[in-house]
């Protein structure tokens, strides 16, 4: 493990010294005491100390050896990646598409990227996660989730849902 | 009014219908939660709190509480019957536990495991109700300094003996106090760390903090990493033998009674209370050698320390408003969504609510052993069911929890970046727990101290001059001293990178 720890004490280092800039822009101290500079400024110094702790013992003593899985596989990356990229798609789409529509996505990209999945199952859950997901969270738990442009075309499942409810609640 | 009778209101406000649905709803989330591996009850907790959103506060925080310890006794089962654990703290329970029920002993491992935990639970609950008001009173007479000195001991704790590496546990909670330290300025108002963005002026959230590193964070490292085998055992007998349990009398008291001065002290972490019973027990053991084995007393001690720790670990949350664990920092999140402050206060303006949510911790324990051994081999099958499918549903719901919180994009995008450090957490060794925590205690440990040196202007002797402080610092010193000590031994012995 002494590269990736190598590696690890130098990005903090840098990132301390970012902290400690940053920091010395606000007020370090006031007449009334220490000023909203003072804790990161400490903390940016002994960030960097502990990452030249890390490095020194990360070079000079003996490390852990790399465990086995560490690099894992091409195909493991990707499909770590792919729910980055499914995630990345929700946060970029929610709000202008609306809950409905970005899951629609979301939903089979990873079913058809994580695994080998039935395509029917890829449909039903489709369907449950987006549009049933939709209606459990906003009706049944009273979150908020976004609408869409296009969520007009849910109309006649939502009246549906609602009937149905009523007629159950009665 | 004493704690009796305060209990005793606090059962009629639990066993009205909605609230009693909730807790017994929130231990069978928690178990399934438990149960499934990958999801422990950290990102379980923040994944599943926006259901609680449109809740009254009571049931909220009866329904997360629920969650949370029947998510550790649904890490219990995967752990005897096929080897993985749930989640962490069950980690020490497949060494005898799957053993045993590699010998058919599987339903006792499963029922002493459940027996303990409710023994555990109902006893550091009953410790809750004798200490909350002392307690209490006697937090309300900490000003800043004590408070201070008592946050500064809640992390010396966290860092020291939650890593494997003192430095690895340093640099996390370094980290988590500088990502509190981004929003406004607790006491001038200034904004730290914004870089104009509107949506960080109240800092980072607990949710998609907890939810990134815990949930998502472990996902992406399943995703890259090759699949669990699992074996399925068979379940033949849910009786204890009179040896099993004349064996299991002493470990379940042992175990209670560690897993309940561990929960007093903030910042330990379940893993300790569990690892430190099961060394208890192999210690004082006739045949430590059979240890490993399948041995009755190595899974009913740390099932019963996990559990007691995991109740005794409101107290500081009830009577002093610190958290003492991840999960415990994420129900303190919702106590302050719900409007409520945990801490002393809490007992004085809403007893109604706190008393409830201690009398729901004995009904849900109860649930738990009534409603868990029955219904194991559904838990089992849950298992089975394809991990694309598991995983796209988890992620969906991580979705919809990071962006309820405060109905923010911004949440989501941020959920994912902590998952990424998660993942980098993970797979460097680095421990998560002191970051969550100091990203809670952070801000009241920096008001604690600026409000300490406003009263002294600006003299830092404040904090060594008043005997309570003085004695907590001193606490804390010893802590930090004897964890170095350990970590220079271990460097001498072997590595500590």
């Amino acid at each position: 493990m002494k590269r990736p720890y190598q590696i690890t004490a130098v990005f903090l280092f840098l990132f301390s010294v970012f902290v400690a800039y940053e920091s010395y822009k606000l007020r370090y101290y006031t007449p009334l005491g220490p000023g909203p500079g003072f804790f990161p400024f400490w903390l940016s110094l002994v960030l960097a100390a502990l990452s030249v702790a890390m490095f020194y013992q990360a070079t000079f003593k003996e490390s852990e050896p790399m465990p086995d899985d560490f690099f894992d596989s091409k195909l493991g990356y990707l499909r770590a990646l792919a729910i980055c990229g499914a995630w990345v798609w929700a946060t970029a789409f929610l709000k202008p598409l609306g809950y409905r529509f970005t899951m629609m996505v979301f939903f089979p990209f990873l079913l058809l990227t994580l695994g080998r999945v039935r395509w029917y199952t890829i449909i039903l859950f489709t369907v449950l996660g987006s549009v049933g997901g939709y209606w459990v969270f906003t009706r049944v738990l009273r979150v908020v989730l976004p609408l869409g442009p296009f969520d007009g075309l849910f109309e006649p499942i939502d009246d549906f849902l609602e009937s149905f409810i009523s007629i159950f609640g009665k | 009014m004493d704690a009796f009778q305060f209990l005793m209101n606090g059962f009629i406000i639990c066993f009205q219908p909605l609230n009693l649905l909730f807790a017994i709803l929130g231990c069978l989330l928690g178990t399934i939660i438990g149960v499934l591996p990958g999801v422990g009850p950290a990102a379980g907790t923040a994944m599943l709190l926006p259901m609680t959103f449109g809740m009254p506060a009571t049931s909220s925080i009866i329904m997360l509480s629920a969650i949370y310890y029947g998510a550790m006794y649904g890490g219990t089962i995967t752990s005897v019957l096929v080897n993985v654990p749930g989640e962490a703290a069950s980690a020490i329970t497949c060494l005898d536990g799957y053993q045993m029920a590699k010998k058919g002993r599987g339903g006792a491992a499963l029922a002493v495991a459940a027996i303990g935990s409710f023994i555990g639970g109902t006893v550091a609950t009953m410790g809750l109700v004798l200490l909350a008001l002392p307690l209490t009173a006697m937090a309300l007479k900490f000003g800043p300094p004590e408070f201070f000195s008592l946050m500064f001991v809640g992390l010396s704790l966290a860092t020291s003996l939650a890593s494997k590496s003192m430095i690895r546990g340093l640099i996390s909670t370094v980290l988590g106090l500088l990502f509190a330290m981004v929003g406004i300025d607790p006491v001038m108002g200034n904004p730290r760390f914004v870089f104009g963005q509107t949506d960080l002026l109240d800092g980072f959230g607990i949710i998609p903090i907890a939810m990134g590193m815990f949930g998502i964070g472990e996902l992406l490292l399943i995703a890259e990493g090759s699949k669990t085998t699992v074996i399925n055992t068979k379940l033949r007998e849910m009786w204890l033998t009179w040896r099993e349990f004349k064996a299991s009398v002493f470990p379940i008291i042992r175990g209670t009674l560690i897993g309940f001065f561990m929960g007093l002290i903030p910042g330990v972490g379940v893993l300790v209370p569990t690892f430190l019973s099961y060394g208890v027990e192999k210690r004082l053991s006739k045949h430590p050698e059979k240890f490993g084995t399948g041995m009755i007393e190595g899974v009913a001690a740390p099932e019963t320390a996990n559990n007691a720790y995991c109740n005794a670990a409101m107290i500081p949350l009830f009577t002093l408003g610190i958290p003492g664990s991840a999960v415990i920092a994420i129900i303190m999140g919702a106590f302050m969504m719900h409007g409520l402050i945990p801490g002393p206060f809490l007992f004085k303006e809403h007893p109604e609510i706190v008393w409830a949510v201690i009398a729901s911790f004995y009904i849900g324990n109860a649930v738990l052993l009534i409603m868990n051994l029955p219904m194991i081999p559904m838990w089992v099958s849950m298992l089975r069911i394809p991990t694309p499918l598991l995983y796209t549903v988890i992620l969906g719901f991580c979705v919809i929890g990071a962006y309820s919180v405060h109905e923010s994009v911004f949440d989501v995008g941020l959920t994912l970046g902590f998952g990424i450090l998660g993942y980098l957490y993970k797979k460097l060794d680095f421990p998560i727990a002191p970051t969550i925590l100091t990203i809670i205690l952070g801000p009241m440990m920096e008001r604690a101290m600026r409000s300490s040196l406003d009263m002294s202007r600006g003299d830092f002797t404040i904090f060594f001059t008043r005997p309570i402080s003085v004695g907590l610092l001193v606490l804390a010193a010893i802590f930090v001293v004897s964890s170095f000590f350990r970590a220079s031994a271990v460097i001498k012995k072997d590595t500590v990178i």
